[in-house]
């Protein structure tokens, strides 16, 4: 692979273009996955192709194929030369410097899962499935271990060549149970990390099965939510999808520059709310972090070739700065890119993503118990549920996946159909306690949808349990 | 691949893998598209693949490997992981052979169009230039999306049967904006020649002037008027839910409510093989393509259903061949506006997600474009809002249906809807 793409950049440095990148990717994937305790799918997907880009004139060409043939490569370069010239003067990028990248990066993996038996997988979920479908109320079931191992290549006409090897892991499981002519299901997993087989064995996936089925057993069971104005304790996973929704794409540079506009949607944020724009409370930290160990966007670069880096999108409750690509940087009124431009495959045209982040936790011994304590009538939610927010990224409304009301302090029952609305601004300006970093909980997420054509992305979210005063809950019935 | 080349691949694959049941698809396909935002270029993309899918089994267990290796030196290497791949899976209660032999599948060659699927670049930048160059005519920021895409498929079963099909696509769709006004329009067709570019550039600009100075929506009663592509976008979780096997084990909105009215009289839906959109003529698996009445008169009269469920409950097996005509009555968009005393034009929605599966109670917002209507005029632009609706009450409640218009699944109507309360989040 690292010839064809070196041969491949001599191609595109021939013809003479302003600047180009060949990117060779092999990914292999394999599924495991149960419905109602049957093994419903044993699959293994092998992708591998080459995208070629070339700047003309301050234009994109983009060529893809499938394949490492050699013909194939080079057709491609061919067209992306020529697409890139055909779009004349209404490009106008310019790349944000960059020094000369050279060098090797493989993810963290301590067990190979392509080395573990898929019957070892197979008796894995077979007894989680089991263990689900153990109440005749739970009507369907569904467990999955996710593997993925990703080799990417990408020499550039400047001189670049990074290598990286990536491995992903994700295990999953959801219960549904139906009664009193209602369904509801309850979903188990902490999301995918750059990991070996390692991580299967730390989420605890074989004792997922019983909390899933008498989880989702108390809920279907359970009164519907209370409405009004009220406080909310929301634990990691919940926050990783308010986070991801409310604060990592309206702080994407792209949408601030309106290239979403006609699809992902844009940005309430301004370019020039960087370093004034207040984001929320004072104690609302987020960091972006791309070295971040078993976060899914930590790649060593990104594919324009720019290091993972570490810096704050919000500091003290202030928007610090885009995630930004070598093409944006540039125009938001930075030198340099934070590298954040991804691509979901070789097939697909990098552009500006998420990085992974999180809202920073303090070592200030508080429980989630602790911050209940201090509520007078709220809803503590766990988990990830509905979710729908405005074009701009301001306007919102959550669900979650498990809910108790809590009075006086206590969470006293379990509730069913929460939802809570609010705006951006307001509800992070709402927070005002983050429990321990040791109630830290994160989730890598796999499939972010942006751009078009559409492509999917990944990036981790985490936070501790926080608490959110005066929100609006109500109307998921 | 011509078709011949791409139907002796498929057979080699399926001799290849020596296992009693086999299913292989080939897929060709090729996308070249010119994305803008801010007045610019901002992607220009070709990108071709090939993919071959193959599935064994051996009348217990199945599996199925995935591979873009597209050589027929590749096929033995291919066939034997999916060989190992079998041996270590494990039976399954649910097992089908594939689907037997003499399947006649219909040809549809009006999905294909010989200079869209050339994807020629000339015609997509010529668009994309017109459609910046009226932004920046106008003081406006254009961003979007104009694409060509050709895809040929080949399928055949150790059963024997053996089908290939081709279809093209070419859409144009674009979001012209000012400050916070904005507006939005999608071109779909088959063939490039079908989007009318000029007038709907012209028309866009036009929008985007009536949404500038958007007030809030007062509280009260307001008809809804949905705009084609906002219908279709209230349409699209039906064919994720609609399913015999969900609706069985009582997680649906559909358990138990075949041969039930579950919308109004004038809500019917079908697939047809040569509707608005023409139909892929076979499913993965190898079962033909029908024409086929999903609602009719708000009667839910068929449900997708997989083989399985179909042997086991002797309902027909059925799938949604990738093409949905909700049935239109007559007039545009305008007319429809035009017999509204008091209610509300939404040109597309956004950020659609469940509340609650077992009721297909939606949440969304609105986006690039809403007007308050009064005494059969647009009266003023609003703000976007959110809302919680139940699609089927919606349709339950339909006032008039215009002429349907071809949109990404196929023929799509405005429709009218009697009244809701705003607030619309309960």
């Amino acid at each position: 692979m690292k010839q064809l793409v070196q041969r491949a950049v001599e191609i595109l440095r021939d013809t003479g273009v302003d600047y180009g990148d060949v990117r060779a990717e092999l990914i292999r994937t394999e599924n495991t996955d149960f419905r109602n305790a049957r093994l419903d799918d044993c699959r293994t997907v092998e992708t591998e192709g080459v995208g070629i880009r070339a700047l003309v004139n301050g234009s994109w060409g983009f060529a893809a194929c499938t394949g490492l043939n050699k013909e194939d490569v080079d057709a491609a370069v061919g067209r992306a030369v020529e697409i890139a010239k055909a779009a004349g003067s209404r490009g106008k990028v310019e790349l944000a410097p960059l020094d000369i990248q050279q060098g090797v990066y493989s993810g963290p993996c301590r067990k190979d899962p392509f080395e573990v038996s898929r019957e070892d997988k197979i008796a894995l979920l077979q007894k989680a499935s089991d263990d689900m479908m153990k109440d005749p109320r739970i009507k369907s079931s569904y467990a999955q271990l996710w593997f993925e191992k990703r080799d990417r290549i990408i020499g550039t006409t400047r001189g670049d060549l990074i290598e990286t090897d990536l491995i992903f892991a994700q295990p999953t499981l959801m219960a549904t149970a139906v009664a009193g002519g209602d369904a509801q299901s309850r979903m188990l997993q902490d999301g995918a990390r750059i990991a070996g087989w390692e991580w299967i064995e730390e989420s605890g996936i074989g004792s997922w099965g019983e909390k899933a089925r008498e989880e989702a057993l108390m809920k279907v069971l359970a009164d519907e939510s209370p409405s009004g104005e009220m406080d909310l304790i929301l634990d990691g996973l919940h926050l990783s999808l308010t986070m991801h929704e409310s604060v990592g794409h309206p702080t994407e540079s792209d949408r601030a520059l309106g290239w979403e506009a006609n699809m992902a949607g844009r940005s309430f944020v301004e370019l020039s709310d960087q370093g004034n724009l207040k984001y929320g409370s004072a104690l609302v930290n987020f960091i972006a972090d791309n070295t971040l160990p078993s976060g899914v966007a930590t790649w060593g670069w990104d594919d324009d070739l720019v290091h993972g880096q570490k810096w704050y999108t919000v500091k003290n409750g202030i928007f610090q700065e885009f995630g930004s690509a070598r093409e944006t940087a540039l125009l938001i009124g930075k030198q340099t890119s934070r590298g954040c431009c991804r691509a979901m495959n070789a097939q697909c045209f990098p552009i500006n993503r998420q990085p992974n982040f999180y809202l920073e936790a303090p070592e200030n011994g508080v429980t989630p118990e602790d911050l209940a304590s201090d509520i007078q009538h709220g809803i503590w939610i766990e988990g990830r549920g509905s979710f729908s927010i405005d074009q701009r990224r301001e306007s919102f409304q959550f669900g979650g996946d498990l809910f108790w009301e809590i009075r006086n302090g206590k969470k006293v029952r379990p509730l069913k159909k929460v939802i809570y609305r609010s705006r951006t601004p307001e509800f992070w300006g709402s927070l005002d306690g983050i429990a321990d970093k040791k109630h830290f909980r994160s989730m890598g997420l796999l499939t972010c949808g942006k751009g078009e054509p559409m492509q999917s992305a990944r990036m981790t979210h985490g936070a501790s349990y926080s608490r959110f005063r005066g929100i609006e809950v109500g109307g998921g019935k | 691949m011509t078709k011949q080349g791409m139907l002796d691949f498929v057979q080699a694959a399926v001799e290849a893998a020596g296992t009693p049941d086999v299913v292989a698809v080939l897929t060709e396909t090729r996308t070249a598209s010119v994305r803008f935002g801010q007045n610019r270029i901002t992607q220009n993309l070709d990108v071709f693949k090939r993919e071959l899918q193959l599935t064994v089994g051996d009348g217990e267990k199945q599996a199925t490997v995935t591979s873009q290796r597209i050589d027929i030196h590749a096929l033995p290497g291919i066939a034997s992981e999916a060989r190992a791949l079998l041996e270590t899976s494990s039976s399954d209660p649910e097992y089908m052979s594939p689907v037997p032999a003499g399947q006649v599948y219909p040809v549809i060659e009006e999905a294909w169009d010989e200079f869209t699927s050339e994807c020629p670049a000339t015609p997509r930048m010529e668009a994309v230039g017109k459609v910046i160059d009226a932004a920046e005519a106008e003081g406006l920021t254009a961003a979007g999306i104009c694409g060509m895409h050709s895809e040929q498929v080949a399928l055949a079963t150790s059963t024997g049967n053996l089908a290939a099909h081709r279809s093209t696509s070419a859409d144009l769709s674009f979001t012209l904006d000012r400050g916070l006004a904005s507006s939005y329009i999608s071109l779909n067709g088959t063939a490039w020649n079908e989007l009318d570019v000029d007038p709907a550039i012209g028309t866009v600009v036009e929008q985007v002037k009536m949404n500038e100075d958007a007030m809030e929506l007062e509280p009260g009663d307001y008809k809804i008027i949905l705009e084609p592509e906002a219908t279709w976008n209230l349409l699209m979780f039906l064919p994720w839910i609609l399913d015999a096997r969900t609706a069985d084990e009582g997680t649906s909105v559909f358990s138990g409510m075949e041969g039930k009215k579950m919308a109004g009289e004038d809500f019917s839906l079908s697939s047809s093989l040569m509707g608005g959109r023409p139909a892929n003529p076979f499913s993965g698996e190898g079962l033909p393509a029908e024409d086929v009445v999903w609602f009719e008169n708000g009667v839910l009269k068929n449900i997708p259903c997989d083989r399985f469920t179909a042997e086991k409950t002797g309902r027909p097996p059925l799938f949604i061949p990738d093409t949905l005509d909700m049935d239109g009555g007559k007039g545009s968009v305008e007319d429809l506006v035009a017999g509204v005393d008091k209610g509300i034009l939404i040109r597309r929605f956004w950020y659609i997600r469940f509340v609650d599966q077992k009721t297909m109670k939606l949440t969304g917002m609105t986006r690039d474009g809403v007007f308050l209507v009064e005494n059969g005029k647009i009266a003023k632009p609003l703000k976007d809002f959110r809302w919680n609706w139940r699609p089927l009450e919606l349709f339950s409640n339909i006032l008039r249906i215009g002429t349907a218009q071809r949109k990404a699944p196929g023929l799509i109507p405005p429709v009218v809807i009697g009244e809701q309360h705003y607030p619309f989040t309960d």
